[in-house]
């Protein structure tokens, strides 16, 4: 019976979300307040009952109701119950409904958070959302070829006995939180691209719908940061193969809107301060909005053949119809609004925080234009040479390095230089120390690399010229500003630095995630240029050496447990002779997967300090107890976990910039 | 004015770095089946295949830490040796499965040298053919 609630709540969801846009309409240029009250309406009752809908599938998970295709397909009895939940968003149909869930979810926020105001931007910005809604209720409710109603049974009343239950590699706290992370990251950008077409509906092009927004675009940020991470840390435990990115399209998909994002980001700031680049945000955002679909699209319709398998279906074309659609729609709008998308400030010189800011969007744009073009080149080279070629890992490797670098000298820089134009004084105050100590800091570098026996190091001196630099001029900026404000409240530099901190989130915040960002490229250079790679098999007692660690593999164990069996060895890790750890790498056997699969790698990860030893096993021979040659892969991933790191204080500052509340001033708008 | 000089150059010098990265790295991408017919053409060259892993090939030598199989096409009879060494053999590896191999051709020996494999990913979002087959069974043993 709930199954049958569920499915007549989707499809009365059709209807509150047509009322909801026709009200808004309606009221917003009949200036009819009724109507518009009706609009809100209209939007909250579409959450009300797109939840009905998901708790309906959520109880026929609970109650292991086994007449539902969808619960067959992705639970079963035994799958525990925290598992059982996290099915919602195990295959396609249920992701599209919990993803339309969060958009109804967000969407009623809006509305309630303007339920006594009178401010119609929120209610124009209401409208946009209510089509978005529209469109993936479209999508589940069962019209489209290759996607089913999530709710929908079996035909003629059969139930299965069993359901055919998740994968149990996925059973795991990390990809139980990865997808949903990704899905609230996506689906929130809706909140501010709903804001821009609002405000280009309404004609309020100031900066009041980047305010309205900014909490909103704040949080989606936040929420990608950590999806794309978990992702990648997800890959580094589970996979084996040592590394945490690897370019594939699922990961560049989830990538490139953060890249859009991040420009944003900042691009917001210069029409805040400038009044300039009004038209430049609301094509930005629309994109960040766009490639969150065009990710799903690319991910979904089988045009770019990935490892990761999703099930393909003629969804793509519905995506690639939306993404048309909602793109002709802006375009239409702006050229409506062409006139008053003018900036009447205008650049005055290259060298200036205005012109930083928009490297900094040139360089993320650019990035993200090299990703999307590398993910499609399988199919752009086939249409313009008529053989398919694709780009490998490498490739992605080589041509991000030199924009990345850039835009990191850019995350020192673009803080500390002046507006409207950089000075002499500006740059000899500002910059003359933070340069001096990156120069030294890489030179340091390059002296110890080239000591080591690395030839020409010029990346690794260059990203850490940069990230000195970069550290040097934020913590520059704290000093001043802390120093600054203790003298006027007459307390000490470090009771200064907190309440400079709290009465700029804001900007504070910012410096704080730029910290991070540094962090988290040191890492990534240590881990990915100088990590080592050991492969040896070896029986029972013997060793193996990677850099300053020793490796003696001491003894072997087979272990059953309810739904696996565990075999693998123990090895004994000494460090310069003296034992510093032991280590035990296995092989899992899950006995659900069945007949004919193989048994998967249970990498071993021992953090030493910030670097990582990793071992992982190759296929067991049946007497790897008794002399059998065991193939054993270590890595010695060097700080790998400041990446990790960098990304925790990214979220820290993201979270302190959040906590700043818009100011709306009349003048602004 | 300066900007739009500004920014033409940085749209020439992204469109260098894609175009340079493209011809260092981009290799021809190939089913088995055009791989044999077209391997004079590529070969001693790196190519990107995909296909499935030919049933019962598949040998891990672990005196060299080496993988040995052999991808067949998804429809046609072509088939393609790969060898992969110095890496652990990757997860979900098994008998017709999906396989993307990118490495040297020798067309002499019908060889790949791999660089990297890539078997299908340990992915919630299972194949469509893996969820119906599932579910048909699930039916049949219903009705």
């Amino acid at each position: 019976m709930t199954a049958e609630i569920g499915q007549a709540a989707i499809w009365l969801s059709i209807f509150s979300c047509v009322w909801a846009v026709a009200m808004l309409v309606m009221g917003l240029r009949a200036r009819n307040y009724n109507a518009i009250i009706s609009g809100r309406n209209g939007v909250i009752a579409t959450f009300v009952l797109i939840s009905i809908a998901t708790g309906a599938l959520i109880y026929g998970f609970v109650t292991d109701d086994f007449s539902m295709k969808y619960v067959v397909e992705v639970s079963s009895y035994d799958q525990p119950l925290m598992y059982k939940i996290t099915a919602l968003w195990g295959k396609m149909s249920g992701s599209l409904l919990f993803w339309l869930w969060l958009v109804t979810l967000f969407g009623a926020i809006m509305a309630l958070q303007n339920w006594r105001a009178t401010d119609d931007l929120v209610d124009y910005a209401l409208i946009p959302m209510s089509i978005v809604q529209l469109f993936f209720i479209i999508l589940i409710t069962g019209f489209i070829e290759g996607i089913y109603n999530p709710l929908a049974r079996f035909p003629n009343g059969g139930v299965a006995p069993d359901g055919a239950g998740m994968n149990p590699l996925l059973q795991t706290a990390s990809m139980a939180f990865h997808p949903p992370t990704l899905y609230i990251g996506f689906t929130s950008l809706t909140v501010p691209f709903a804001f821009a077409v609002g405000a280009l509906a309404s004609g309020r092009l100031g900066s009041e719908w980047l305010l309205r927004s900014r909490r909103w675009m704040l949080l989606s940020w936040l929420v990608l940061t950590v999806g794309v991470t978990l992702g990648g840390n997800w890959a580094y435990r589970e996979l084996g193969w040592g590394g945490y990115w690897a370019w594939d399209p699922v990961e560049n998909a989830s990538l490139m809107p953060w890249l859009l994002g991040t420009a944003y980001l900042h691009s917001v700031m210069i029409q805040e301060k400038r009044n300039m680049l009004k038209l430049w945000n609301i094509i930005l955002i629309t994109l960040t909005f766009e490639f969150t679909l065009l990710g799903t699209f690319i991910t979904r319709s089988g045009i770019i053949t990935s490892v990761h398998a999703f099930a393909q279906s003629d969804i793509g074309g519905y995506f690639l119809s939306f993404i048309g659609l909602s793109v002709a729609g802006v375009i239409c709008l702006i050229v409506y609004r062409w006139k008053d998308l003018k900036s009447p400030n205008r650049l005055e010189s290259l060298l200036s925080r205005e012109s930083a800011f928009l490297l900094n969007n040139w360089m993320l744009v650019g990035l993200t234009l090299i990703v999307l073009w590398g993910t499609l080149w399988p199919i752009l080279s086939e249409a313009v040479t008529k053989s398919k070629t694709a780009v490998p890992e490498t490739f992605f490797n080589q041509v991000v390095v030199i924009p990345g670098l850039l835009l990191l000298f850019l995350t020192g820089a673009g803080p500390i230089i002046s507006w409207k134009k950089l000075t002499p004084s500006n740059f000899k105050r500002m910059f003359a120390k933070p340069i001096v100590l990156g120069v030294v800091a890489g030179g340091l570098a390059w002296g110890g690399l080239a000591w080591k026996g690395y030839k020409f190091p010029i990346y690794s001196v260059l990203c850490v010229f940069a990230s000195v630099f970069v550290v040097a001029a934020i913590f520059d900026e704290f000093y001043r500003g802390a120093k600054l404000r203790a003298k006027r409240l007459e307390t000490s530099t470090p009771n200064g630095l907190l309440k400079l901190v709290w009465r700029n989130k804001r900007r504070y915040g910012g410096y704080i995630v730029h910290i991070g960002i540094v962090i988290v490229y040191i890492g990534i250079m240590a881990s990915k240029g100088y990590f080592l790679m050991e492969s040896k098999s070896i029986p029972l007692g013997e060793s193996m050496q990677v850099g300053k660690y020793t490796l003696t593999m001491q003894d072997a164990f087979r272990e059953k447990y309810p739904n696996y069996s565990r075999k693998g060895v123990v090895f004994a890790v000494e460090k310069n002779g003296k034992q510093v750890a032991t280590m035990r790498p296995a092989r899992h056997f899950y006995y659900r997967v069945g007949q004919g699969e193989p048994d998967t790698i249970e990498s071993a990860i021992r953090p030493f300090g910030l670097n990582d030893l990793y071992i992982a096993l190759g296929p067991l021979p049946e007497d790897f107890d008794s002399g059998g040659l065991v193939s054993v892969q270590v890595y010695h991933n060097p700080l790998i976990n400041v990446v990790w790191i960098g990304v925790a204080i990214m979220t820290i500052g993201g979270v302190i910039a959040m906590g700043e509340k818009h100011q709306l001033k009349k003048s602004s708008a | 004015m300066k900007i739009i000089v500004a920014s033409i150059m940085l749209i020439a010098a992204f469109a260098y770095l894609f175009i340079v990265g493209v011809k260092d790295t981009s290799l021809r991408h190939f089913t088995p089946d055009q791989l044999v017919a077209d391997a004079q053409l590529v070969d001693n060259k790196g190519v990107q295949i995909d296909g499935l892993i030919a049933e019962g090939t598949s040998q891990w030598d672990a005196d060299n830490f080496e993988l040995t199989f052999a991808v067949r096409d998804r429809e046609g009879v072509g088939k393609v040796n790969v060898i992969y060494s110095n890496k652990l053999r990757p997860d979900n590896f098994k008998d017709g499965g999906t396989v993307f191999v990118e490495g040297v051709y020798d067309a002499q020996k019908n060889l790949i040298v791999a660089s990297k494999l890539q078997t299908k990913c340990a992915s919630k979002y299972e194949a469509a053919e893996s969820a119906t087959t599932q579910t048909s069974e699930a039916k049949k043993s219903t009705y």
